[in-house]
């Protein structure tokens, strides 16, 4: 329990989080409105759109659409803000997670993990067709990245021979993990994207389908939506730091300050990454996912097994 | 009070705005592009997410069911306007903004069919299912095996299955039907129209599918009702224009040409999920049509040109889809770059012909009245995208939803060419 923040920190949780989301949101706009007309120092005031479009959204009305079932979709676009912060609570910060169960990594897969129902539920709600295709993909998108996914996650508490996340931190104080286990670290990169249904992997909230589990959704339930899909987003790409980077571990610096600069690292690098790739529609991704991905990560985790039994 | 009124006057600088275009209103389309694009990211891509839907040219009878059902879905506050011709696109902007900072209740579309307006009332107070209002003026072009056109984005409200009277209705919408899958399994199925309202589609394109998950059992196309339109269609004006005699300079009709090709390309780049370089291709395109010299383009045109056609991603991703053998594509009678293999060598064709046209730009010796070369095929016989409509529902039938936007972006017929010449040669 050496890892646990104070009673305090929890509540300051959803906070960062949110703040780390919306650094990243503001940054991707920068970088769009850059490329997207050539503008050099206007382009940083775009820093401040996920902001403005939050507003702009709250003052709008919320829709009802036709034979609808509300319930379902408003637990689903609920879920999904909630299931980031919940991950969030494993997340250590430097100075130590909001609390550090012996299963954290089973803990911030299973919060993960409650993105299909969330997403499949938004899309099921409104009783509209392209937003149905949209709960519909991401199903079938959790089909090719949970697998790899589980098996990255696996291989590294099998390095650290625990499942918290504050022993597989203190299992790299000498070497990261990423350093010999590269395999997993970009599966897990992959996947983090893919759960988050965010970038290459939008495809559920995809343009092609004016927006697909989102489309009906206007005013608070959208903003909790894509506010949310930032914060999964945010949350699993920052555990790569912990699982795969060293966590605080670094020389010179506090750990808090390692800690962020590489979630900040990992962040730029994926947001920057994004505009390189179209979007991956699952049925070509599903045979890389399946013929390619699972059995390379299973051989990572084989090798790292190898490595620990002789420890 | 205070905070809340200025921050709806915030919102109100930089409304959401959904544009709805009109076939024959390619103009007006540009324009709107050109001047959001350069004044921020002004375009939401589905009613729920604007605050604003702008429609451009001038709605007719046959376009008021779709546009009403479009505005009831755009949340409040909202503004509406129209473009009726592409200079006044800043009055129909700054309307917007205007009525958004004043509050956002302003009135919506008008229905200038004042006869029969009992109907289309009826329609609109209940979400019309089936049967509400023929629309004059529609059903003129034979096309119109259903009695209103609606946006995708309503299929719920507006009736997903009018024409198809399966099941009986729940709740105002008709029930899905059941029909056996491409694997012999009975599944339900949907009947939806894509178009008009859905981002980067065809203009006036409307395709009628049934759906079974996100595949598509079966397609017919058909399109917007429009009068016929006055001015020629925009992207084979210059050719046209040389048929019947005018002087147009060889350097105009490559300027055009090339245009249209970026017009495609931004439109596949940006089904495709590549918004970035889909955004320089529209940048580039309202270039040429804004009379950028040749050097001003040279620069950036061919690095577009070559990270696209460089990119495996891409690739990977659209090789083997809408895939139409050539002995098959000849027969159908397709011309131009959608008569290339499939949709990456489509691609591959559009970067080809914008290279080929990006060379020409200055060239000042007249087209000759025969050239005929549009940017979709030949002009002296069939019009060119009447080929591509024709093999579109063969092309869709089995395709998943993604791949099917991936074909029609491919092909991107235009609906324009079609009416325009219709009109010219009828």
């Amino acid at each position: 329990m050496a890892d646990t923040a104070p009673l305090g920190a929890v509540l300051a949780v959803p906070f960062a989080l949110a703040v780390l989301a919306t650094a990243a949101a503001g940054f991707d706009a920068v970088l769009s409105a850059r490329a997207e007309r050539g503008s050099g120092g206007r382009a940083l005031r775009e820093a401040a759109a996920p902001m403005r479009e939050s507003v702009r959204l709250l003052g709008q009305q919320r829709r009802r659409t036709n034979a609808a079932d509300p319930l379902l979709g408003r637990l689903g676009i609920a879920l999904v803000p909630v299931a980031a912060v919940l991950a969030a609570a494993v997340l250590p910060w430097g100075w130590g997670a909001a609390t550090d169960p012996a299963v954290g990594v089973v803990w911030f897969n299973a919060m993960e993990a409650l993105a299909w129902a969330a997403v499949w539920l938004a899309g099921w709600g409104p009783n509209s067709a392209l937003s149905l295709i949209g709960g519909y993909r991401f199903l079938a998108q959790g089909l090719a990245y949970e697998l790899p996914h589980m098996f990255a996650l696996t291989t590294a508490a099998l390095g650290a021979e625990s499942l918290g996340v504050g022993d597989v931190v203190r299992a790299q104080q000498g070497l990261w993990f990423v350093v010999w286990m590269p395999v997993a670290f970009v599966v897990y990169l992959l996947s983090a994207m893919a759960m988050a249904f965010w970038g290459p992997f939008g495809q559920p909230l995809g343009r092609d389908l004016a927006g697909g589990a989102v489309l009906e959704y206007s005013g608070a339930d959208r903003l909790l939506l894509m506010g949310g899909r930032w914060l999964l987003f945010a949350v699993t790409a920052a555990f790569s730091v912990p699982l795969f980077l060293g966590g605080g571990n670094g020389p010179l610096l506090p750990p808090w300050l390692w800690t962020l600069l590489k979630t900040a690292a990992v962040l730029g690098l994926l947001v920057a990454g994004r505009r390189l790739v179209p979007a991956v529609r699952m049925e070509r991704y599903m045979e890389v996912a399946w013929m390619v991905l699972v059995p390379l990560t299973l051989l990572q985790a084989l090798a790292v097994a190898v490595v620990v039994r002789n420890r | 009070m205070g905070l809340s009124t200025r921050l709806r006057a915030a919102s109100a600088r930089r409304p959401a705005v959904l544009p709805v275009t009109l076939p024959g209103a390619t103009r007006q389309r540009l324009a709107l592009e050109a001047e959001l694009g350069a004044h921020g990211p002004g375009f939401a891509d589905r009613p729920a997410a604007a605050s604003a839907l702008v429609v451009c040219g001038v709605p007719g009878a046959g376009h008021h069911d779709v546009l009403a059902a479009v505005w009831a879905a755009v949340p409040g506050p909202k503004a509406y306007a129209v473009v009726p011709h592409a200079t006044r696109v800043g009055d129909a902007l700054a309307d917007v903004r205007r009525d958004l900072a004043a509050g956002g209740d302003g009135p919506g579309p008008v229905d200038v069919a004042k006869h029969g307006h009992t109907e289309h009332e009826h329609g609109h107070a209940e979400h019309g299912h089936a049967e509400h209002g023929q629309e004059d003026g529609h059903a003129e072009h034979g096309h119109a095996e259903h009695g209103q056109e609606h946006g995708p984005e309503h299929s719920r409200e507006h009736g997903h299955g009018h024409g198809h009277h399966h099941g009986g209705l729940v709740a105002g919408l008709p029930m899905a039907d059941r029909a056996d899958d491409r694997d012999g399994l009975r599944l339900d199925r949907l009947h939806l129209t894509l178009g008009p309202a859905l981002p980067d589609w065809p203009t006036g394109l409307l395709v009628d599918v049934a759906l079974q998950g996100d595949v598509i059992q079966e397609a017919a196309v058909r399109w917007w009702a429009s009068e016929p339109p006055a001015d020629l269609p925009f992207w084979t004006e210059p050719w046209l224009q040389a048929a019947h005699g005018l002087p147009v300079p060889e350097g105009a009709a490559a300027r055009r040409s090339c245009a249209a090709h970026l017009d495609s390309l931004a439109r596949l780049l940006s089904v495709a999920g590549r918004p970035q370089p889909a955004a320089r291709a529209r940048r580039l395109r309202d270039a040429l049509l804004g009379g950028a010299a040749a050097v001003t383009v040279a620069a950036e045109l061919p690095r577009l040109v070559r990270s696209v056609r460089r990119s495996a991603a891409l690739r990977h991703l659209t090789a083997g889809i809408g895939e139409l053998p050539s002995p098959q594509a000849e027969s159908a009678g397709l011309m131009g770059p959608a008569a290339a293999g499939d949709v990456h060598r489509r691609v591959l064709a559009w970067l080809d012909a914008i290279e080929a046209a990006a060379a020409r730009l200055d060239d000042r010796n007249p087209l000759p009245p025969d050239a005929a070369d549009g940017p979709r095929g030949r002009l002296d016989g069939r019009p060119p995208s009447q080929a591509l409509l024709d093999v579109l529902p063969g092309l869709l039938a089995g395709a998943e939803f993604a791949c099917a936007r991936l074909i029609v972006a491919s092909l991107d017929p235009d609906v324009d060419e079609v009416l325009g010449m219709a009109a010219a040669h009828g």
